[in-house]
């Protein structure tokens, strides 16, 4: 009888279990699930709006175009990581034979590393599809040129509002606004502020410094040429002043959020060990770089995890702020996929690019977890 | 994780030193660093207030502030359809009602509440249950079915985006239809594009949601349910009863993270809503901007509407919302 009355149980919680979870798991299931299979299954097929013939793996041909160039740029990569942990390892040698030996050979590897990525690259971009490696690369001004500012300033103003100075909430609270104001509304906003009129915002601002007044997003030409009077071209020009004002918007939407999440972290480090510091007679500068960068570089670790994911899957603002004037500079990869999907109704196209930009980011942050985090102190 | 909002008393006494011991020079340059960014962060949204208040002329004339001579108030006024006429009794912004009209956003507006509305309560209907068995009742293959959950939380949109949109045109499963006139249900082939359910359904359940609120209802001790299922309580009561009031603080916590993300959706109503009958407010400011083009003072009255009830909810919640946030990852 008590056996039987444990099966009961064991039933019962089986069934209301389910009941109470199958609702979710059904939506789930058919809206996040299914469509991850769905995705890769239907990259493999001609697809426009309608199902076509079965094509392999043409999809990802045509994007990547030279298989023997994208190998190419992925070897090269992987010799600069291996460049990177010789050049740590060489300053932790003793010997100066090794040291100098390690050095040089790390050298060696960057100069390899370069040439196989760009020659890699540059077969890719003969036959592969240019607006997508186009979006690629202004995919990563945008992750690097946002990504680090961000983390230096969120760094710096929840230090100095960690101070416990006056008004200290009212900071807070005015810091978070950016973050929160719907990114759609804000892209709207910021449109005019960088906008190629005279007087707009960023006209005034460059005004105040003589500077004649620029075209801000509809600028395809890119910023160091313009700055230096260059007529530099591919990668090394830099992101265009069009992809500059898209960058400046982002770094507004996104130090508050990043001060907020740094102010936590400051909060949970003991304030016991400033007290010891400062008893062994160290200096402010000491008890930053000692204490606080060590003891915060979990928080830094995840917000630069998050900050490279988000830049990278980033839509809304830039799909708003493109300007057709700035020539599709501001086009990162997620615009490209969205253009193939909704402009070319090329779905499946669109599948294969989305599929590889998401490798691309898992790569991202696999590099991110071996490289960084072994530099991550958790106490 | 990194949330500390309440310190020690050793931390107190730690801060209070360190404010005694910097001096007046060195207060007053940090002072002027936090009130610069301050500057920063709130010029671009005061500019475009500023703007919403002036006439097309003082735009271009790079004003900062509007005219208050100039600005025009309205009471406006609409007709029902059996010829009764009501006037809204406080006066707006000339521009405010234009845009307002112009823009359709009184559609646009109201689509986003019944949609905000309709997936807040979804995916609490849904996923508190959820997270509940999750948590607290054993069966087979729970753990299997929460680590596929938390696999579909790490997939971006733009992979999911595409098989949705052929679900959604009925592509791939029978939908049913769910008539907006008279509400009942039908089967068939039919494809929910330009439909109520497009917007609503895909986010009635959230693998989020389900999981912040399985962390907090694993920290209820066993021992509440054991009294209750002495009191021959089952597991919906128990729920109903005991654990939902005592997941209170959670539960505003994912209300107020859902209200956030679907207030703010843009790519996928941007994709399901070719029309304007439920396009959302986001979708419906982006119509607008493309429409409104130099007219600089409209368009930013049109962004007061996408932007006021966020930060009116922002001011009421603040601890929620930063902590909810702030906690909750970013979103790009």
């Amino acid at each position: 009888m008590p056996k039987l009355k444990i099966n009961q149980v064991v039933l019962q919680n089986n069934i209301t279990g389910y009941l109470f979870v199958s609702p979710a798991l059904v939506i789930i299931f058919i809206f996040g699930l299914f469509p991850i299979g769905n995705a890769v299954w239907m990259s493999l097929y001609r697809w426009r709006v309608r199902q076509g013939a079965f094509v392999g793996i043409k999809n990802y041909a045509d994007v990547v175009g030279d298989w023997w160039g994208a190998l190419s740029f992925c070897v090269g990569l992987t010799v600069l990581m291996l460049a990177y942990y010789v050049w740590n390892n060489a300053f932790n040698r003793l010997s100066e034979r090794r040291w100098v030996a390690q050095l040089a050979s790390a050298v060696v590897l960057i100069g390899t590393a370069f040439g196989l990525i760009a020659f890699g690259w540059s077969r890719m971009m003969q036959v592969g599809d240019v607006d997508y490696l186009h979006g690629l690369i202004y995919t990563v001004y945008y992750a690097f040129g946002t990504v680090p500012i961000q983390l230096a300033l969120g760094l710096l103003l929840s230090y100095i509002l960690y101070q416990n100075l006056f008004a200290k909430e009212w900071y807070r609270m005015i810091y978070f606004v950016p973050y929160i104001t719907p990114v759609v509304a804000s892209a709207v906003v910021f449109r005019q502020v960088f906008s190629s009129r005279e007087s707009s915002i960023a006209n005034q601002v460059v005004g105040l410094f003589g500077i004649e007044p620029l075209s801000w997003i509809a600028e395809s030409e890119s910023l160091i040429n313009i700055l230096f009077n260059l007529n530099l071209e591919g990668f090394w020009a830099g992101p265009s002043l069009a992809m500059v004002s898209v960058i400046l918007f982002n770094i507004w939407t996104y130090t508050g959020y990043y001060t907020v999440v740094f102010l936590a972290g400051l909060g949970s480090i003991p304030g016991d060990l400033y007290e010891a510091a400062k008893v062994d007679g160290a200096n402010d500068w000491h008890l930053f770089r000692r204490i606080t960068l060590p003891l915060l570089s979990p928080v830094t670790f995840y917000l630069s995890v998050l900050g490279f994911i988000g830049t990278f899957k980033s839509f809304d603002s830039i799909y708003v702020m493109r300007d057709r004037f700035a020539k599709g500079t501001t086009d990162t990869a997620s615009i490209v996929i969205f253009d193939s999907f909704r402009t070319d109704n090329n779905w499946s196209y669109a599948a294969a690019q989305a599929i590889i930009l998401l490798l691309i980011i898992l790569a991202l942050t696999a590099v991110q977890r071996n490289v960084f985090e072994r530099r991550v102190f958790y106490g | 994780m990194y949330l500390k909002d309440g310190c020690s008393m050793d931390d107190l006494a730690q801060r209070q030193q360190v404010r005694s011991r910097s001096g007046w020079g060195r207060r007053f340059v940090l002072h002027a660093i936090l009130i610069f960014f301050a500057f920063v962060a709130i010029v671009p949204l005061y500019w475009a207030l500023a703007s919403s208040f002036m006439t097309l002329g003082e735009t271009i004339n790079r004003r900062w502030f509007p005219d208050v001579s100039k600005m025009v108030w309205v009471n406006p006024q609409w007709t029902t359809a059996d010829g009764t006429t009501y006037t809204v009794p406080v006066p707006i912004h000339a521009n405010y009602f234009e845009a307002w009209e112009r823009g359709r956003f009184e559609r646009y507006f109201l689509n986003s509440v019944i949609i905000t509305f309709l997936t807040i309560v979804g995916m609490l209907l849904t996923s508190i249950p959820a997270a509940y068995a999750f948590a607290k009742i054993k069966f087979l293959g729970r753990d299997v079915l929460f680590s596929i959950l938390l696999i579909t939380l790490m997939v971006p949109e733009s992979i999911t985006l595409i098989p949705n949109f052929r679900i959604i045109r009925g592509d791939v499963l029978p939908l049913p239809l769910i008539n907006t006139s008279a509400p009942y249900f039908e089967l068939g082939g039919v494809s929910w594009v330009n439909k109520l359910p497009a917007l609503t359904v895909p986010f009635i359940a959230s693998a989020f949601s389900i999981f912040l609120l399985r962390q907090f209802f694993t920290t209820i001790p066993d021992e509440l349910w054991e009294a209750a299922r002495m009191d021959g309580a089952g597991h919906l009561r128990f729920l109903i009863q005991i654990a939902t009031p005592i997941a209170r603080p959670a539960i505003t916590t994912v209300s107020l993270l859902t209200f956030i993300g679907s207030w703010n959706a843009f790519l996928w109503p941007l994709v399901v809503t070719t029309e304007e009958r439920w396009r959302p407010i986001m979708v419906g400011l982006d119509a607008f901007m493309q429409d409104a083009g130099p007219e600089l003072h409209l368009l930013m009255a049109g962004s007061m509407f996408a932007i006021v009830p966020i930060l009116v909810v922002y001011f009421f919640t603040q601890k929620t919302f930063t902590e909810g946030v702030a906690t909750s990852g970013l979103k790009g």
